[in-house]
């Protein structure tokens, strides 16, 4: 009976950790990426100046929380014609709407998958966005790796005469690998 | 009008492959001009991929000419110098080789340049090279000369068919046109059966 008095003492002096996830600190490494497909043939983008905060532990989800802001003029795409139409009026327009944002409502389990639920404010519009997340902890850090499904049409994002889906695909992937160090 | 050539004329079969190879040369040719002028939009997306559809249409009809002639064979020359006759041939076989070059300059420039490949919205064709954007200036210039060098070997093709047609009045033209029917042979050798 008398080793359960340390236990309870570590239990309590472990309570103010337990009470809310780890905060994670994004370090070089980290890549945020989309791919779409034009003209039948898919392509891969990413954007160079993005900033996420990540408070994250598998098992505290309900503390658990994303915030992710994106500078949408830094999108780039391999080709010139693409990355300069991309922050113009039709397509970002970063000019107005210079930064997309994402933040999580809630995490939940789908079976042995978490998903990540949040709001993205992109192009003036803010809708609900699903995200997988695969984290993994590695030393004192961890690797997350989240993909989600994101209608460009819902944003607005390529509306009016670029809105044909047939020659520009409705869904754009978004892919991100973070490398998070302790903090 | 039969569909394989004899000893008079060309078959249907044959007759249609040379006007709507000619047909979409040209008209490719004029549009492919025309549209680079176009500033950014979905229209320019979109006829540019209908110009790109139309030239790999041309390549796959041309592909099927040439089976289709070393079948079909040819009718005999029309009676006329030997030099015509080389000047003729040659004519036809660089009309030829700018037929295929024309679309493949196409693909190559539409490669370098990385753009996907789509044929009427159906389906993907593969990239001919990689993507290169210092080789993709002069495929495009490349491509664009040929369609220039080919109106002027187009322009001899054309020019000496009208002359053969008005001035000697032979079946030059008439053996090729769809609806024309072929002047009584005068009796000359070759001309016969």
């Amino acid at each position: 009976m008398n080793i359960r008095i340390p236990s309870l003492v570590l239990l309590a002096l472990a309570m103010p950790c337990i009470a809310s996830a780890a905060d994670y600190s994004v370090q070089s490494g980290s890549t945020l990426g989309f791919t779409s497909s034009f003209q039948g043939s898919s392509f891969d983008g990413h954007f160079n100046k993005w900033n996420a905060t990540v408070s994250y532990d598998p098992a505290k989800l309900a503390t658990s929380k994303f915030d992710v802001t994106v500078d949408l003029a830094s999108a780039k795409t391999g080709d010139n014609d693409r990355d300069s139409a991309l922050p113009g009026p039709d397509f970002f327009n970063a000019a107005k709407y210079p930064q997309a944002h994402f933040v999580t409502t809630a995490f939940h389990q789908q079976g042995s998958q978490v998903v990540a639920d949040g709001m993205l404010t992109l192009r003036g519009v803010t809708k609900p966005v699903s995200l997988n997340v695969v984290f993994k902890p590695q030393g004192g850090g961890a690797t997350l790796d989240v993909t989600g499904t994101v209608k460009r049409l819902d944003f607005g994002v390529g509306g009016g005469q670029y809105a044909d889906t047939s020659v520009i695909g409705p869904d754009v992937k978004v892919t991100a690998h973070l490398v998070l160090g302790a903090k | 009008m039969s569909l394989r050539s004899d000893n008079h004329q060309w078959g249907s079969v044959a007759k249609f492959f040379h006007w709507i190879v000619a047909l979409g040369i040209l008209g490719n040719g004029v549009w492919g001009l025309l549209m680079t002028g176009m500033s950014p939009s979905m229209s320019k997306i979109n006829i540019y991929a209908l110009h790109k559809s139309i030239g790999l249409t041309v390549l796959g009809l041309f592909a099927l000419r040439l089976a289709w002639r070393l079948y079909d064979g040819a009718p005999p020359d029309e009676p006329m110098p030997r030099w015509q006759r080389n000047m003729a041939h040659a004519t036809h076989a660089l009309l030829y080789l700018f037929i295929l070059a024309m679309p493949l300059s196409g693909w190559l420039f539409n490669s370098l340049h990385g753009y996907p490949l789509q044929w009427f919205k159906l389906f993907n064709l593969p990239p001919l090279a990689a993507k290169n954007d210092a080789l993709s200036h002069l495929a495009g210039e490349v491509h664009e000369w040929l369609f220039y060098l080919l109106l002027v070997v187009l322009a001899g093709h054309a020019g000496a068919a009208l002359k053969h047609h008005f001035f000697d009045r032979d079946n030059v033209l008439r053996r090729m046109l769809p609806f024309a029917r072929v002047r009584q042979s005068k009796a000359t050798s070759g001309d016969l059966p």
